[in-house]
């Protein structure tokens, strides 16, 4: 296939996404609402008792605002447009009619990828510039975040809503429902891993666990504040993370790629 | 082999098995090029699924397919290259509009797509309404609009499956006109899986009936309806019958005649010219013809005979006895 018709293709793609009002919306909510809800009620707290409560922006609204992007709400928008990119051509019952062009399945799905990403991070984008305002707008004379860890932030959470996106995209085209795919992974990112990294007598397996291999990365701490560098849980190498991540990737990816070549159109 | 003097389609021995159940029994098909041709049947007989496994969209449990020449699935993606197809009814994204549904199969095809939109859309005449998203179309629109969407690849054979559901009275006959124009003026083929005798009857040239995974017999339709070989039938009516049936048996220009309650039924021992002849023959014999009737025969008439006939095959005998 040459490249023109890989950037037509994954150009198609992004229409679908992108014309798809309700999916885009409720993923843009997601990635805003909570970030204003969070510097708007801080900002609230701090003007009424500033001795009590520190200015909503600065370093540290910065790195709390980040951890809600990155960690809670980023990725359900990134899961809201990765489980439509996976699943929208079978839910739509269009699939059979682009299987039916002769193209190959596989260059089919590879499309769906870039494309869901592309409309993730657009949308995860404007939520890291309300940070970023917020951050600067609401400092109140604290310190506020060098440019290298603007740098570093806006990577990391490219980063972060960027692999749940690509495994929400392997999922659903595996599932080949995009509810069950959005529950599963709804329940799993806000519930399921959660708990699980928290129950410590499961011990190093908890390095299994997406959000912590992800949080290892983060340029400020993400956690609550107790846990060791980046914020994580669980302790693990940066080797380890990287394994961690890419295998969630590689291993959603090739599934939803052999359902998707294997099934009945 | 050279794939344009090729069959549009050609299977052998196609067979398709859910599990235990068989839905394509060693299908023999030969769709030749440049007609459209019927596949007809009642509904679950296979026809669905004949398609689904010609496009690829279901692997086949054995037997070989060709599509305009090339072996699928080893060539499927050339062989779809000039296919266009509606499987079912045709389904969109409905949030996007109707040239926006077109621009994904064309950027999925590649190629000279892109410039057949605006072509394609005025083929079907839903340029005026290709800015509308899908979910305001009418049933027939979508139809249309499926068609356009088989036109993107200017396509040697249309495979429709069942193209009429849904469509009022005047939506099918424009439909028809349609089907004709591209087989007539533009040389495509058109594969039509229907189970509408009188659809297939009257747009198609040759047509296959289906019943229970098994072709029955196939043909041009004319053939199908007279049973396989080409009978011409007459009704004759005459003012002496007895006298008549004595003239017709000695003349040998029939194959078979007698009474029936419209009048004498014969059948010609030659092509329909030999009515001319019998007519001569009766009225040398100074018998009176008041009536001299080909016999039309319908599609529907042989399907219900073949599919009565399966259905009597499948009660035991000692059942029938």
């Amino acid at each position: 296939m040459n490249p023109t018709i890989a950037i037509r293709m994954v150009g198609a793609d992004f229409l679908k996404l992108r014309k798809k009002r309700s999916t885009l919306i409720w993923a843009l909510v997601l990635a805003v609402a909570p970030l204003l809800i969070f510097f708007v009620v801080k900002a609230i707290q701090h003007s009424s008792n500033p001795a009590e409560h520190s200015p909503a922006g600065g370093t540290g609204g910065y790195a709390d605002a980040l951890r809600v992007l990155t960690l809670f709400f980023g990725p359900l928008a990134a899961i809201m447009i990765g489980t439509d990119g996976g699943a929208g051509d079978l839910a739509a019952g269009v699939f059979r009619d682009l299987v039916v062009t002769g193209r190959s399945r596989v260059a089919l799905f590879a499309a769906r990828v870039p494309a869901a990403l592309g409309l993730c991070w657009l949308v995860v984008l404007a939520g890291y510039a309300l940070t970023l305002i917020g951050t600067y707008a609401l400092a109140s004379g604290t310190t506020t975040p060098g440019g290298a860890l603007v740098v570093n932030g806006l990577l990391f959470t490219l980063f972060a809503t960027g692999i749940v996106c690509v495994v929400a995209v392997g999922f659903s085209s595996l599932v080949g429902s995009r509810p069950a795919a959005l529950t599963v992974l709804i329940g799993w990112q806000l519930i399921a891993s959660r708990i699980l990294e928290n129950i410590e007598s499961l011990g190093s397996s908890r390095k299994l666990i997406l959000s912590q291999a992800i949080a290892h990365f983060s340029p400020v701490n993400v956690s609550d504040g107790h846990g060791p560098r980046g914020g994580a849980t669980v302790t693990m190498s940066t080797g380890t993370a990287v394994i961690v991540s890419l295998g969630w990737i590689v291993v959603l990816l090739a599934l939803g790629a052999w359902r998707t070549r294997t099934m009945d159109a | 082999m050279d794939q344009s003097s090729s069959p549009a389609i050609e299977t052998v021995g196609l067979t398709k098995r859910f599990g235990e159940r068989t839905a394509l029994d060693g299908i023999d098909l030969q769709v030749p090029r440049g007609v459209a041709f019927g596949f007809l049947g009642p509904n679950g007989a296979g026809k669905t699924t004949i398609i689904r496994t010609l496009l690829g969209l279901t692997p086949a449990s054995a037997g070989t397919m060709h599509v305009l020449g090339y072996p699928v699935p080893a060539e499927r993606s050339q062989a779809l290259q000039r296919v266009g197809a509606i499987v079912e009814e045709p389904r969109f994204h409905m949030h996007l509009t109707g040239r926006e549904n077109l621009r994904i199969v064309s950027a999925v095809r590649g190629g000279e797509t892109l410039e057949r939109i605006d072509p394609a859309l005025a083929r079907v005449g839903l340029s005026e309404r290709a800015g509308e998203k899908v979910k305001s179309y009418s049933m027939g629109m979508r139809q249309r609009l499926g068609v356009a969407r088989c036109l993107l690849a200017d396509p040697l054979l249309l495979i429709l499956d069942e193209p009429t559901n849904g469509l009022d009275p005047a939506g099918i006959q424009e439909f028809r006109e349609m089907i004709r124009a591209m087989v007539e003026q533009e040389g495509r083929t058109v594969f039509i899986s229907s189970h509408l005798l009188d659809e297939v009857e009257k747009t198609c040239d040759a047509a296959a009936i289906v019943d229970r995974g098994k072709i029955v017999t196939q043909g041009a339709i004319a053939e199908l309806a007279a049973g396989g070989g080409a009978r011409h039938e007459l009704i004759l009516g005459v003012d002496d019958a007895d006298r008549a049936l004595g003239v017709l048996d000695a003349s040998g220009l029939v194959d078979d005649a007698r009474p029936s309650d419209e009048g004498i039924r014969v059948v010609l021992a030659g092509d329909p010219r030999t009515a001319a002849q019998v007519n001569a023959a009766l009225v040398q014999a100074g018998v009176g013809v008041t009536r001299l009737e080909p016999v039309r025969h319908s599609l529907e008439q042989r399907f219900l005979q073949i599919t009565q006939r399966l259905d009597a095959d499948l009660v035991p005998e000692e059942v029938r006895a």
